[in-house]
């Protein structure tokens, strides 16, 4: 006798079968889990192949032969057209090499904010779930006095300072320091995050296990711990990252970003102000850059959270802010 | 409740007293100052820039400006005539006595300045709001209603897109579509003002509103995209649960069990975000200030930045930080309040 | 809680479609005619029939000016934005007022005192002089009491108060300001002053009431600076922060007739893009200080005139360090490139001004190359250095920069500065952001032609505040944090004796103490520049057309074109005129709504 839905005989032990053992490894694995999860997802997938093309566009910026920062002065502000595909500015350079290379100079100014945001977010936010105690009491203190700075209002203050070159090793103005200031003032809700999901880990079994069985505590949290809360901070560090694009765009709007020559999206648009209504493809395509930039990540996010946590267990409504 | 309550409010002086060293400092330490130029002249004569320096009390090493910008300086001697030796009594009576200074650009006293922008930032963004508020909350419930539906559809689509669309961006556009291309059909003055509170001399209902139509709607995308999708999940988390099927079960028609018993928990958490949201009402928003000429906070702060005019500079800031330390307290307190489950000691 | 959301929803989109009706209305309501001064003369009610030319009689005589922020007060000394000097002129007057040709004619004094007339009185010998003035007797501030000596007296002693006061222009030569009569007063001053028939006018000083200002608030903040009292020819009605004031006719001026123009309302239109879009619109009658893109747009509507004046102030200018970066004693410290004459005349060489002036400044600016363009002091007739880059190459070869390697970027190889060998010819281009894009792209395009002659420029932008800021707040150029900077500065008035002192005297060279950050010091320039403190007119033509060649030859600073100052108005006025010497509303009495 068979079963109906498969070719397996009944009366033999699969377990042995080496092909079986394998598509079941596949079918358990939790990385497969979550692609499968994350493939279902429209959103996020259209999100991933657009964020992909702007991310490979900018990094191949380079093959266009038209120059980013030499000035053609009989081209100016042309209109859109087969040579100028996004038209030339002020300068008459292309804008559509600029485009690319201020995408550039967004999508790191993201990844960078985001990668300081973790750096300093989750450990602090691990140190204070995991110990608790006096040490959670004044980490979470810290936590309370970032997050109670007016945030944009600060990053505008901040801005200024750090642009004018007061880092001699920093270039004033740069990604760097541009990621910093914004990155500095990010970190708090992954703190949060971490925390809340500690809380919830250290009390399981598996964990006090570890811990009777002798593991120190940084192995703990980093082995054990640690990856069990990836979910929630990876879909806000997709998040964190649209936001971050944000942010920079509109320091740079006002004029407190990065500055030109160095093409970014923001400083493009505050450049495109002047003559918007005389001229309007210079400012309706880096917006549209950002537009698309930010809606595909945050698509890509929202496909993350519902690929790790499909029935929402993690996720503690109320820690996010 | 009450012990909570007041150990929180305790720690908040500590807390503001933690941020104001900390703001004084960053906006101390800036580089340029206020004596760098005003307006036409690019650099100021440096007689006039060593009289300003003593009387904005710039002379002076940033610790002891730090205790007079706190205490004032009418408890010690200051220099009033400038020849370096203190003659006279200070006029300063500093924050802790509600002194918040004087504007380095106006010469008048910050808290002037500020009372005559915020009641216009706090009368838009409270509109913003309200407007946000009330179409948030019926697509979100819609959408999480009818899940997969079209109308789901498109709100979730346009929810994602008026999370991503930048604000300064939008607010230009609105302006070159509303002000530059469209003409009213009546008249063929321009569809709506650019910018402003009102053009007529007295208040006047319908100019009002058409001043607000540009800038709340720019404004209110955003809050409109995300707390409709906030909304939205926080239902669809409570819809399926095992407490609404008995309801069900027990016969209560839809409409009730959505309202009495989903809604009201769905919004638990909905009315703590939006008290955390609240300090936005206060600082307003720079980018729309700024682009619809609002005359608020948001650009007061924003000039007073380029001005380094530090003494309005670290009373927006304080009184910000102290408003969302406030705004958070009053989001926990009513957290405890609406749901039960939670209880502090 | 909520019980009946649904009704909510019904609510709401009763609230919103009430809303959109109305604001439907409210566009019907605010195009009637008596609201704002929006409308072409051809929707108005019936021409009034007027024995004149015009056909049509304007509608109203109310104007609207917009400007992109808050006037800090009506005191122009204190925070000279210029919005405040725009406002100031339209309420108070000074003693006197200089037209946009450079003269300087007398407003509240009845003539101007000089040698000649015996009301200025010169002691050579101890370097000393008395300057009596008379003033009119028939102007009145607006609640009926005259004008007198002593508002003047008043004035005077509020702007010396240590505590409250602040500093003018010329003022440190002030011994005292007696009283004379009602109607005229003495001047006591302890050197010769030059610019001293504007110390209590011109384009920042005006004369306030002593009746009415309360001196105890002092001259920086007192709120008559904010509330004022006219003499002049409006009188402010309205002032909502942030948004508009409101002004209307001075009934009680004294040049009966005058002004035509029946209500004024400014408006605070911070977006230029808006600014230009309400010329456009009519919405606007004066768009104030437009740069040179706007005043191009605006040049091409039929509704709207420009008015660019008739002199030029501001001067676009590269500033070179020629003290080591960083540091600010030039002897001690050369700049290891900039502190020979030779690459600062090679680099003169090489910008292209007349591209730049036409490409990005729209040919709305003018060549200039030596400080002394103005008049009265525009006849020392130095030549144009000539602009080539193949002499600028050859110069610099000579001056011990080469290239061996062609790497595009010169090194010094038997260079005159004391540079090592090797050192590259890489310096760092700052400007200030403030300005706009016209600024950004003359910096990128300097940078390029300056490569095509092997110098490597960095660009930076910084803030005017953190550009210009004293040395203890990290002011880049009193710092001498810098190599070459790129910004537009010009004197006002028509003396550029106190200017010239400011930029390239040896007192000026130290931090704080002026703005030589150059660094320069020329024995035969200051001894030049002492002498022509004088004021015999002929001495001080000579001594500044030899002050003009040593500048020429040495380039402490390149000069390169000036920039625009044009305001637009709609044609609905008539006799407004830019000026360099004060802000457009200087002759604002005069002005005529003529549609």
């Amino acid at each position: 006798m068979t079963n109906q839905d498969s070719n397996i005989p009944l009366n033999i032990d699969v377990r042995g079968d080496p092909e079986y053992r394998q598509k079941t490894a596949e079918a358990l694995d939790p990385g497969n889990i979550l692609l499968k999860r994350f493939r279902r997802h429209p959103g996020a997938m259209i999100g991933m192949i657009v964020l992909s093309i702007l991310i490979v566009a900018s990094l191949f910026a380079f093959l266009s032969h038209y120059p980013v920062d030499q000035s053609d002065m009989s081209n100016r502000l042309q209109s859109p057209s087969i040579t100028h595909i996004m038209g030339t500015d002020a300068l008459g350079r292309d804008m559509l090499t600029r485009v690319l290379y201020g995408g550039r100079i967004s999508l790191s100014v993201g990844l960078i904010v985001v990668g300081i945001a973790l750096a300093i977010g989750v450990p602090i936010g691990a140190l204070a779930g995991y110990y608790g105690g006096q040490l959670d009491t004044t980490l979470m203190r810290l936590t309370d006095v970032f997050l109670s700075l007016p945030a944009f209002l600060v990053v505008i203050l901040l801005g200024a300072i750090i642009s004018e070159g007061t880092f001699p090793f920093l270039k004033g103005n740069s990604v760097w320091t541009i990621s910093f200031v914004i990155g500095i003032l990010s970190w708090m809700t992954f703190a949060r995050l971490v925390r809340a999901a500690f809380l919830t880990i250290r009390e399981l079994d598996y964990v006090t296990a570890a811990r009777s069985l002798g593991s120190s505590d940084l192995r703990i949290i980093v082995k054990h711990v640690l990856p069990n809360s990836i979910g929630p901070i990876i879909v806000e560090a997709t998040l964190e990252m649209g936001y971050a694009i944000v942010q920079e765009s509109g320091l740079s709007f006002l004029g407190f970003g990065i500055q030109p020559p160095t093409p970014s999206w923001g400083n493009l648009l505050s450049n495109a102000q002047e003559n918007f209504t005389k001229y309007p493809w210079l400012a309706i395509f880096p917006g549209i850059m950002i537009f698309l930039s930010i809606i595909s990540v945050n698509y890509i996010g929202d496909g993350l959270r519902d690929a790790f946590d499909p029935y929402k267990v993690l996720e503690t409504v109320g820690e996010y802010t | 409740m009450a012990t909570y309550v007041t150990r929180r409010l305790i720690q908040t002086i500590g807390l503001l007293f933690l941020l104001s060293i900390l703001l004084f400092g960053m906006v101390n330490l800036a580089p340029g100052g206020p004596l760098a130029g005003q307006g036409q002249s690019r650099h100021i004569a440096p007689e006039k820039a060593a009289i300003l320096k003593r009387q904005f009390g710039l002379d002076k090493p940033l610790p002891v400006q730090y205790v007079i910008w706190l205490t004032g300086n009418d408890w010690m001697k200051v220099d009033t005539n400038g020849d370096g030796v203190p003659d006279g009594i200070g006029t300063r009576k500093g924050i802790l006595r509600g002194d918040f200074g004087f504007s380095f650009r106006t010469r008048q006293p910050v808290l002037n300045e500020i009372n005559l922008r915020f009641p216009n930032t706090i009368y838009l963004m409270s509109i913003t709001f309200i407007i946000a508020l009330a179409l948030a909350i019926p697509i979100g419930i819609l959408s999480a209603t009818r899940q997969y539906s079209i109308f789901d559809i498109i709100a979730t689509t346009f929810s994602f897109a008026g999370q991503a669309l930048p604000e300064f961006w939008l607010g230009l556009i609105m302006i070159l579509v509303f002000y530059a291309w469209l003409k009213n059909p009546f008249t063929g003055a321009p569809l709506l003002p650019s910018g402003g509170m009102s053009s007529a001399d007295s208040f006047v209902l319908s100019d009002r509103i058409s001043h607000l139509i540009l800038p709340v709607a720019t404004g209110a995308l955003g809050w409109i995209a995300w707390y409709s999708r906030f909304l939205r999940s926080s239902l669809l988390e409570i819809l399926p649960l095992d407490y609404l099927r008995t309801a069900r079960a027990k016969g209560l028609p839809q409409r009730l069990v959505l309202y009495r018993h989903a809604l009201s928990n769905a919004m638990i958490p909905l009315v703590t975000l939006i008290a955390l949201d609240l300090p936005y009402i206060f600082m307003g928003a720079v980018f729309i200030e700024t682009i619809f000429a609002w005359p608020g906070m948001g650009r007061l702060y924003y000039q007073a930045a380029i001005d380094r005019d530090y003494p309005l500079l670290l009373a927006v800031l304080i009184i910000g930080a102290a408003f969302i330390i406030l705004s958070n307290l009053i989001a926990d307190v009513l957290y405890a309040f609406l749901d039960p489950r939670v209880r502090y000691e | 809680m909520f019980n009946k959301p649904r009704s909510l929803f019904f609510l709401t989109c009763v609230i919103i479609s009430s809303l959109v009706l109305n604001a439907c209305g409210a566009i019907k309501v605010t195009s009637t005619p008596a609201a704002t001064a929006t409308q072409a003369p051809v929707s108005t009610q019936a021409p009034v029939v007027v024995a004149t030319d015009t056909p049509f009689a304007p509608a109203n005589k109310n104007i609207t000016i917009v400007i992109p922020e808050d006037p800090p007060s009506f005191n122009a000394v204190i925070a000279y934005t210029g919005y405040d000097a725009m406002v100031m002129k339209m309420t108070l007057l000074g003693m006197t007022g200089i037209d946009p040709n450079g003269k300087i004619y007398p407003e509240l004094a009845a003539e101007l005192p000089t040698l000649e007339n015996g009301g200025v009185v010169q002691d050579e010998s101890a370097g000393t002089m008395t300057v009596t003035w008379k003033m009119r007797n028939d102007i009145q501030w607006a609640d009926g009491k005259p004008v007198t000596a002593d508002d003047v007296i008043f004035t005077y002693k509020a702007i010396t108060d240590p505590n409250t006061g602040t500093w003018i222009p010329g003022i440190d030569s002030v011994d005292g300001v007696e009283k004379v009569d009602d109607y005229s007063f003495k001047v006591n001053y302890n050197a010769i002053s030059t610019s001293y028939l504007t110390l209590f006018g011109g384009e920042q000083v005006a004369v306030w009431p002593a009746h009415y200002c309360d001196a105890t608030q002092g001259f920086s903040a007192w709120d008559c600076g904010r509330k004022p009292l006219s003499d002049g020819p409006f009188v402010l009605d309205e002032w909502v922060q942030g948004d508009h004031l409101t002004f209307s006719k001075n009934t009680n001026y004294y040049d009966k007739g005058k002004p035509d123009i029946d209500k004024v309302t400014v408006k605070i239109v911070p977006d230029a893009t808006v600014r230009k879009q309400m010329m456009i619109n009519g919405d606007a009658d004066i768009n104030m200080w437009t740069n040179e893109t706007v005043t191009a747009d605006l040049q091409k509507e039929s509704s709207v005139k420009v008015s660019i004046s008739p002199n030029d102030r501001f001067v676009m200018r590269l500033f070179m360090n020629t003290a080591a970066k960083g540091t600010t004693d030039a002897t001690a410290k050369p700049h290891p490139i900039l502190s020979d004459v030779n690459v600062r005349q090679a680099i003169r060489m090489a910008v292209d001004a007349d591209t730049i002036s036409q490409q990005i400044f729209l040919g709305f600016s003018k060549p200039v190359w030596t400080e002394f363009f103005r008049p009265p002091y525009n006849q020392c007739n130095i030549t144009r250095p000539k602009f080539d880059v193949e002499a600028a190459k050859a110069l610099l070869e000579q001056a011990g920069w080469t290239d061996p390697n062609n790497t595009g970027t010169r090194e010094c190889h038997g260079c005159k500065t004391g540079a090592p060998e090797g050192y590259k010819m890489e310096m760092q281009l700052i400007t200030y952001k403030e300005y706009g894009e016209p600024i950004l792209l003359t910096q990128q395009l300097i940078a390029e032609e300056l490569a095509k002659i092997g110098i490597k420029l960095d660009l930076t932008t910084v803030e005017g505040s953190v550009l210009w800021a004293d040395s203890k707040s990290g002011g880049i150029e009193q710092t001498g944090n810098f190599d070459i900077d790129l910004w537009d500065d010009g004197y006002s008035g028509t003396d550029p004796a106190d200017f010239i002192s400011q930029y390239y005297s040896k007192d000026a060279i130290t931090p704080d103490n002026g703005w030589n950050i150059a660094r320069w010091d020329n024995t035969d320039f200051n001894n030049l520049l002492t002498d022509s403190y004088t004021l015999d007119a002929t001495k001080r033509q000579s001594d500044f057309c030899q002050m003009a060649q040593i500048l020429d030859q040495q380039v402490p600073m390149i000069l390169l074109f000036t920039t625009i100052d044009a305001d637009t108005y709609s044609t609905r006025l008539d006799g407004v005129q830019s000026t360099v010497n004060d802000v457009v509303t200087w002759n604002i009495a005069d002005w005529k709504v003529v549609k």
